[in-house]
């Protein structure tokens, strides 16, 4: 990849409820790390990560606006909506009312954002949850487990609801890494096809950003790592 | 005017008998009702409009509310009376105008204002329409109660939706009146507000502001640049969201551009010279200043890349050490180099510039390129311009020699730069002619002139010697070691710079060189006891006026700070400084000491403490000689003398970054007032001033240990000490043991090459040995054959002898003794 760091860069907000691991699920795409102890989101908090899509050869720049789910942050956080090409949508597995609230943050997100905003729905924290046996699909676990964290979303009920809904739709965990670049690149995916579709001509989603010919952003980041002689 | 005086006259009566201004305003506020016809309501608020300036008060509690609806429902659909209404809100809302209870009145109509988030989300939709004056008059209001009650209008921006972009669109407006109003209103907008700060980025505020500030013509450009400047800085500072996210944009190096400074330079480049010689004038240093603050914030938090650092750190540094910046932008810059400093600047090439005399500073020459470290420690020791302006001690000269100061500190933070700087200023181990003594150990170790007046630039340049020095030996007892081992030749280098040219300079030979061939050279700190001998005896003299005596204690308190930093916890170096006669100078000063002179007396007690409380290699002034002289002195009084330094404004109002002071001494009778006024004086650092109070204690216990006693530092820290030398020992044990394997490990490895070729002779050796063996037992296993024989022949024989003998032979006897003897 000579020339260009990135060809693409797009803006995406990551909302849902509290505690459902939005921040975690960014540290995971940008430092792969799982911090156990994450403070609750102030407001709204910055990061980007560098991903190429799969099979297309090109780079996107992702730059993430992790927002608070706490609701007095919520309109705050709605002035993220206008300018984003992304929209990552977060429950908690094992959490019912996080996964019913995520219809008020998909109104939310509809009123607000670009009506071309591409969404994934991701039900986060799918670890806790995770068939030893892997075998079939997942069932609500009954009292049979005890203690553990039950699943209180089967997959079946968020796919539906995501299709019904037009929302792409993954499982991830925060924690062991599980489909969190999945979901971001599938949300990237999308974009790149409406781009191609013509859907955002003349740059016209404030949230999607061409990289300008020059190819100067590169060469600076690769000088920069590869840099030694500073010490 | 004329409109008024009509509306005056519509409301007055028919009987035309003059109304109260109560009774006129009630009837206008009545008129705003939206029942009313629109031209009238306009009519109404022009009205109003007048008569805020005489009844403010009244016009607030009647028709505010009213006002308030127009603004709600008409603004949008008519200019004009939006353009009135928001005029009479901004004069309801003033606090600073010229009417009685201006503030009072002004807050509580910003309070009713606020009362709900309703007027606000009309304002900040208002900023959405392009009418100027729709969007001057907004920006104008929003403004006045943001100034009044900053965090309501805060929080009801947050939460409107319209907000944001509405903020933003307003940046890009071409008008340059509503432009420079929208950055005013913006800077108040985000002040403190890190959500705000971060919903403006994410809207695109640093692409509008880049623009703004380009269109302006970059750094040439004036307020309207400056504004813009000056908002990017409170987006990013204390706001490392936003940080992260600037520097994802090409911003970092725009800012690098609007400077002319290369985004992309190696250590050994130089910078371009449209760089280094601009044309500044006030405005554009104000906004240069203002880019390398940006710079700061982003060099000096954490999440840079190394690429980044370089290239700011480099720009800063270059600015500050070689261009033709105003004097203050290149403290700035100095200043903003971060203090954990990561950018090596012993391997960073300078160009440093001179400007031609008699040119106005229109032409320059390019000097010699050098390390930016020489550079530094030229430009702190000798001031701008290779010293050329080396008498000038305005506040802001020394505040960019300190900034130098600062930046050496900095950077010799490290141990293994401080020891490398050392090392480098120690005797060549050889016998070769010494090389010429670098400027910063020549201007400590050189003898003050006594015969002619005081040269106050060379007065300076010791005092910032002494301060440079510190900061590479204090608190490292290797570098202390290092340090008692310079000897200082005492020839000045022609170069400039902490070392040695490469080119070597040619050496003059040194005019001392009359010294006596055997006595050996005089160390640094031995030159440094006698100069501060010479100094304190040269403060005290009869015929020295004061401001001269000023300048002497000035090179004192150099000398005092750095021997008492050097000898502090450094028994050797004291015993150094003892042996050199240090403490009869000291004793001296502290005897004669008088009410208003307590500066040096008081440091001299500092120093005098460190020698006794340190005082624990043997010599000839040992502690027992040490402690019947402070008791004569008097521990009390030592004390005391010791501590009212404390009350010396000189030292008193040292901050970490302030220490260059007013000049506070006595005024020439002749000079002019403004010169006195502009000059400024350092005394101390603020390394020295927290060193002073973090040890003082330590001392002032010292003082009444009795010398056989552990002396109170030493008491205090049994355990570590015993901790330290037995792991000392630990450690040369193990060093020893170390270099032990690895001599053996050295002999094995040059013997294992020859192990094969041993091990071939010792298998021949032993087959020949086993053959040889073979052999031999061959050969006795023969001899005892033939001994057998032998025996047999014996045995025969003298059978055979005896039947001789039996037939009456002649048989020798001798044989036959022969025989026995062999049995
Ligand atoms: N087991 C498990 N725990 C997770 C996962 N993701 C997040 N958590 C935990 O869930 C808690 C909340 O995570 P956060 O990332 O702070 O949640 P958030 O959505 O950012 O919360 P707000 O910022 O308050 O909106 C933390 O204790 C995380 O350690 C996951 O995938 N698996
Ligand atoms: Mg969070």
């Amino acid at each position: 990849m000579s020339g260009l760091t990135w060809h693409y860069v797009f803006k995406f907000v990551i909302t849902g409820d509290a505690a459902v691991g939005k921040s975690s699920l960014l540290v995971r795409l940008t430092d792969q790390r799982f911090l156990a102890n994450p403070d609750p989101t102030l407001g709204v908090e910055f990061g980007s990560k560098l991903i190429t899509i799969p099979g297309e050869d090109k780079i996107v720049k992702l730059q993430c606006w992790d927002t608070a789910g706490t609701e007095s942050f919520r309109s705050i956080t709605r002035s993220y909506y206008r300018g984003a090409a992304g929209c990552l949508l977060v429950y908690d597995v094992t959490s019912r009312k996080s996964f019913l609230n995520a219809r008020t943050w998909l109104a939310d997100v509809r009123e607000h954002a670009d009506p071309h905003v591409t969404c994934i729905l991701v039900g986060n924290k799918v670890d806790l949850v995770e068939e030893p046996d892997g075998g079939g699909t997942p069932v609500l676990t009954s009292i049979s487990a005890p203690g553990k964290h039950r699943r209180q979303v089967t997959k079946e009920e968020g796919e539906s609801w995501a299709r019904e809904e037009g929302l792409l739709f993954v499982e991830a965990s925060a924690k062991s890494g599980q489909n969190v670049e999945e979901a971001f690149v599938r949300a990237a995916c999308d974009i790149l096809a409406k781009i191609r579709q013509g859907v955002f001509d003349d740059n016209r989603s404030p949230g999607v950003k061409l990289s300008k010919a020059s190819s100067t952003n590169l060469v600076l980041e690769q000088e920069g790592s590869g840099r030694t002689c500073c010490f | 005017m004329e409109f008024l005086s009509q509306t005056y006259v519509a409301l007055r009566g028919p009987t035309g008998t003059p109304q109260t201004p109560e009774d006129t305003i009630g009837r206008l506020s009545d008129r705003l009702s939206p029942a009313t016809l629109l031209a009238d309501r306009r009519a109404a608020v022009l009205a109003l409009k007048g008569l805020v300036r005489d009844w403010k008060q009244d016009v607030g509690d009647r028709a505010l509310p009213g006002l308030l609806d127009v603004l709600s429902n008409d603004a949008e659909v008519d200019a004009d009376i939006g353009k009135a209404v928001l005029e009479t809100l901004n004069l309801l809302c003033d606090v600073e105008d010229t009417t009685p209870n201006s503030k009072e009145l002004g807050l509580k109509h910003t309070n009713q204002v606020l009362a709900n988030e309703k007027a606000v989300n009309t304002l900040f939709a208002l900023l959405g329409y392009m009418a100027f004056y729709t969007r001057f008059a907004s920006l104008q209001l929003i403004s006045a109660l943001l100034q009044n009650r900053r965090q309501v209008v805060q929080s009801y921006f947050l939460k409107s939706s319209a907000g944001p972009a509405s903020v933003i669109a307003v940046l890009e407006d071409k008008r340059e009146i509503i432009r420079n109003e929208a950055i005013s209103m913006v800077q108040l907008l985000m002040l403190q507000s890190s959500d705000i700060q971060k919903v403006l980025a994410f809207e695109g505020a640093f692409e509008k502001l880049f623009n703004i500030v380009t269109q302006e013509g970059g750094i040439d450009g004036g307020i309207v640049a400056q504004g813009a400047l000056s908002c990017v800085d409170t987006l990013l500072r204390f706001n490392s969201s936003n940080q992260s996210y600037f520097r994802e944009t090409t911003f970092p190096q725009a800012l690098c551009s609007l400077l002319f400074f290369p985004w992309k330079i190696s250590d050994k480049d130089p910078a371009p010279q449209d760089f280094a010689l601009q044309f500044w004038d006030e405005q554009k240093a104000t906004n240069a200043a203002l880019l390398l603050e940006i710079m700061g914030i982003l060099v000096g938090s954490k999440g840079g890349n190394v690429q980044e650092i370089y290239t700011f750190t480099r720009c800063l540094t270059e600015l500050g050490l070689a261009s033709n910046a105003p004097t203050k932008l290149k403290s700035t810059a100095l200043r903003l180099i971060p203090p954990n400093i990561t950018v090596p600047l012993s391997e960073m090439t300078i160009t440093p510039y001179l400007p031609v005399p008699e040119t106005n500073g229109e032409e320059w020459d390019r000097l010699e390129p050098a390390s930016a470290l020489e550079v530094i420690v030229e430009l702190a020791l000798h001031g701008e311009f290779n010293g050329s302006d080396g008498g000038k001690q305005t506040k802001n000269s020394l505040e960019l020699r300190t900034a130098a100061v600062a930046v050496f500190e900095n950077f010799v933070r490290k141990e293994e730069i401080k020891l490398g700087i050392l090392q480098a200023l120690l005797p060549p181990e050889d016998d070769t002619e010494p090389p010429p003594t670098p400027p910063l150990i020549y201007a400590l170790a050189n003898t003050p002139s006594t015969t002619s007046a005081l040269d106050p630039a060379v007065v300076l340049t010791t005092h910032i010697a002494s301060i440079l020095f510190s900061h590479l030996v204090r608190l490292s007892p290797q570098a202390k070691s290092l340090a008692r081992a310079i000897k200082p030749a005492l020839q000045p280098s022609e170069g400039s710079g902490l070392f040695v040219p490469a080119d070597g300079t040619p050496t003059v030979p040194a005019p001392a060189a009359d010294l006596d061939e055997d006595e050996p050279p005089q160390t640094l700190l031995q030159a440094l006891s006698e100069n501060l001998s010479l100094a304190l005896l040269s403060r005290s003299r009869e015929n020295v006026t004061v401001k001269e005596s000023r300048e002497w204690d000035r090179l004192v308190v150099g000398y005092l700070t750095l021997l008492s930093q050097w000898l502090w916890e450094d028994p050797g170096s004291v015993r150094d400084f003892l042996d050199a006669g240090g403490m009869s100078v000291l004793v001296e000063q502290i005897n004669q000491v008088s009410e208003d002179d307590t500066l040096v007396p008081a440091l001299c007690v500092y120093l005098l403490g460190i020698c006794y409380e340190f005082n624990q290699e043997p010599g000839e002034i040992t502690r027992t000689t040490l402690a019947p002289i402070l008791n004569r002195l008097g521990v009390d009084t030592l004390v005391g003398r010791m501590l009212r330094i404390r009350d010396d404004d000189r030292f008193k109002s040292i901050g970490p970054d302030s220490i260059v002071l007013l000049y506070s001494g006595p005024v020439p009778s002749t000079g002019r007032k403004s010169d006195v006024n502009d000059k400024a004086e350092v005394w101390f650092d603020w390394a020295f001033v927290d060193f002073w109070k973090s040890n003082y204690y330590t001392i002032q216990r010292g003082f009444s240990t009795e010398p056989d006693q552990q002396s109170a530092s030493t008491g205090q820290n049994v355990e570590t000490s015993m901790l330290i030398s037995s792991l000392r020992d630990v450690i040369q044990k193990q060093a020893q043991e170390i270099a032990n394997l690895q001599q053996q490990l050295k002999q094995t490895s040059k013997t294992s090459g020859n192990e094969a070729a041993l091990r071939d002779q010792v298998a021949t050796l032993s087959s020949q040995l086993s053959a040889a063996e073979e052999k031999r037992k061959g050969v006795e296993k023969e001899q005892e054959d033939l001994l057998v024989l032998l025996d047999e022949m014996a045995v025969k024989r003298r059978g055979y002898k005896s039947q001789l003998r039996e037939a009456g032979l002649d048989v020798s006897e001798d044989e036959e003794d022969d025989d026995a003897d062999d049995e």
